[in-house]
């Protein structure tokens, strides 16, 4: 069985940045895969019960995987890393000074929750602004920046956890 | 932007690299490949869009990629890669199908490798076994199991190979029945698909190897629990997971740890002291199984069905029947007289 040109063609068009997107999002290359693929079954499926065409076809497929990444990992996982406490700012001097392991970031980053992870994928990694991002994912703009800054927030302890234990051993 | 979220960017920059590619994507929607019809009407404006934009931004890779993958699925994939298997959209030929032939494992000679594979994903296709169609069932679920692989491994390995001249004996009825795939990687970027149903009367396949009994209701539990089943230890008078490589050679393969002898649908189980019966066994002439035994016109007296169990992998399960034709009998292998084997089993019996 083969593909439809179409589809071969899309997929080479933007299968690269989808992935590399559900990459962020998921940090396992079959999850990442499977996130894409679903996304793309879910469009096809929509589009041709509603008939419409998306103007921006990357966009539209985007949004598609960070749904469904959302979607499915609420459905998997209930863990979800909770700050009592919001810090405006980082103390000076103490963790962006710290935070330069880029994989303790990494890592910390993988221990968020979903919509969290997805915010900062979304604000770092595809650089969008945060009415952008809320209207990606049809929340508004000011949850956009209480989830990141919540996001930030969890990473801070988890990093210099992380530094605190690799400067024991 | 603090120097904090300047790292941040960059840790995630850095991972660029480990993402999958679109040929890996591309090679997973060949095998889930929506039906055509579904592209038929919505899709020729996006046809259009589509393939200007794939113009103006140089990507000619498409159509190339897509022959480039199908080339290289029959070719040894390079070691270490890491690989996502994905489940078809539909069940698309008749049982035992599977999308695809082993790549990067041996199938020929085992079901699945001795080996614990990296993941294992099942897909499942409800249909009926009266159903006009025994094809094209559609994908109604997939799972990715999480737990014992090794156990998974370890019993799909050990179960038997389905000889040509085999008979099937199975308990089958009409009506519904899920037909699943499971796919499993492996270290080093081996792939190998295994099919099996819930029906009795189906063996498993990974294309290559065919099974002489099914293993479709661990497909099932592992598809319900997302873990494969521990295994069930020998009991007498239900399913007995029996079938084991190396019953084509020996009624009694060698590694044998304990045997269980049923009659009359009670249990002894013997961890020692056993193997006289195992060395009568396999001192008789044997030939290849044609049946089960047929007696008339009065019932088998007595009758023993013995339970072989191993450190791993399914049972061997071997009949020993006075008064049915012939009187021992296991999967693969029978033998006309049970003369020499049931003073020993009985002896057996008496002395526990």
């Amino acid at each position: 069985m083969h593909l439809d040109d179409v589809l071969t063609e899309l997929v080479a068009d933007s299968g690269d940045r989808l992935l590399r997107v559900a990459y962020q999002l998921t940090h396992d290359r079959g999850a990442a895969q499977d996130l894409v693929q679903d996304a793309l079954l879910r469009v096809y499926r929509s589009v041709r019960r509603r008939g419409l065409a998306p103007e921006d076809w990357y966009a539209y497929l985007r949004r598609a995987v960070i749904n469904e990444y959302v979607r499915t990992r609420r459905l998997r996982s209930s863990t979800e890393i909770v700050t009592d406490t919001v810090p405006e700012r980082a103390a000076a001097g103490s963790l962006e000074d710290r935070a330069a392991d880029q994989v303790q970031l990494w890592a910390a980053l993988g221990e968020l929750s979903e919509r969290q992870r997805a915010v900062l994928v979304l604000r770092y990694y595809e650089g969008l602004a945060d009415h952008e991002i809320a209207a990606l994912l049809g929340c508004r703009e000011a949850t956009v920046r209480s989830l990141a800054r919540r996001g930030l927030a969890a990473m801070r302890p988890l990093v210099a956890a992380a530094s605190i234990e690799e400067g024991r051993a | 932007m603090s120097a904090f979220e300047d790292e941040m960017r960059q840790a995630m920059a850095s991972h660029d690299d480990e993402a999958p590619r679109a040929e890996d994507l591309l090679r997973s929607l060949e095998q889930a490949s929506p039906p055509r019809r579904w592209l038929a009407g919505w899709y020729a404006p996006l046809a259009v869009a589509a393939a200007v934009v794939v113009v103006v931004a140089g990507s000619l890779g498409g159509v190339r990629l897509l022959g480039h993958q199908a080339g290289s699925a029959a070719s040894p994939r390079p070691a270490g890669r890491a690989v996502a298997l994905a489940c078809p959209a539909k069940y698309a030929g008749e049982v035992p199908w599977v999308p695809a032939k082993p790549v990067g494992v041996d199938g020929r000679s085992r079901l699945v490798p001795q080996q614990t594979p990296s993941s294992a994903l099942i897909c499942a296709y409800p249909g009926s076994n009266l159903a006009n169609r025994q094809t094209g069932w559609l994908l109604s679920g997939q799972r990715s199991l999480t737990g014992n692989l090794a156990g998974l491994a370890t019993q799909l390995s050990w179960e038997a190979r389905r000889l040509p001249s085999q008979q099937t004996f199975c308990a089958g009825v009409g009506g519904p029945q899920t037909n699943y795939l499971i796919g499993l990687t492996y270290p080093g970027g081996g792939t190998l698909w295994v099919t099996a149903t819930d029906s009795a009367c189906d063996s498993a396949s990974n294309g290559e190897f065919t099974s002489a009994s099914g293993v479709g209701s661990d497909m099932s539990r592992a598809f319900a629990s997302g873990r494969w089943p521990a295994r069930q230890p020998a009991s007498c008078g239900g399913a007995v997971d029996s079938g084991r490589l190396g019953e084509e050679k020996a009624l009694v393969p060698p590694g044998t740890t304990s045997l269980t002898i049923c009659a009359s649908g009670k249990a002894r189980t013997f961890t020692s002291g056993y193997q006289a019966v195992v060395g009568a066994l396999d001192r008789l002439p044997a030939q290849p199984t044609k049946g089960y035994c047929s007696s008339s016109p009065a019932p088998p007296d007595p009758m023993y069905q013995l339970l072989f169990s191993y450190p791993e992998g399914p049972l061997v399960s071997v009949y020993v029947a006075v008064g049915c034709h012939p009187e021992v009998g296991g999967l693969d292998l029978q033998s006309a007289s049970a003369s020499t084997v049931m003073p020993i089993i009985q002896q057996l019996l008496k002395g526990k």
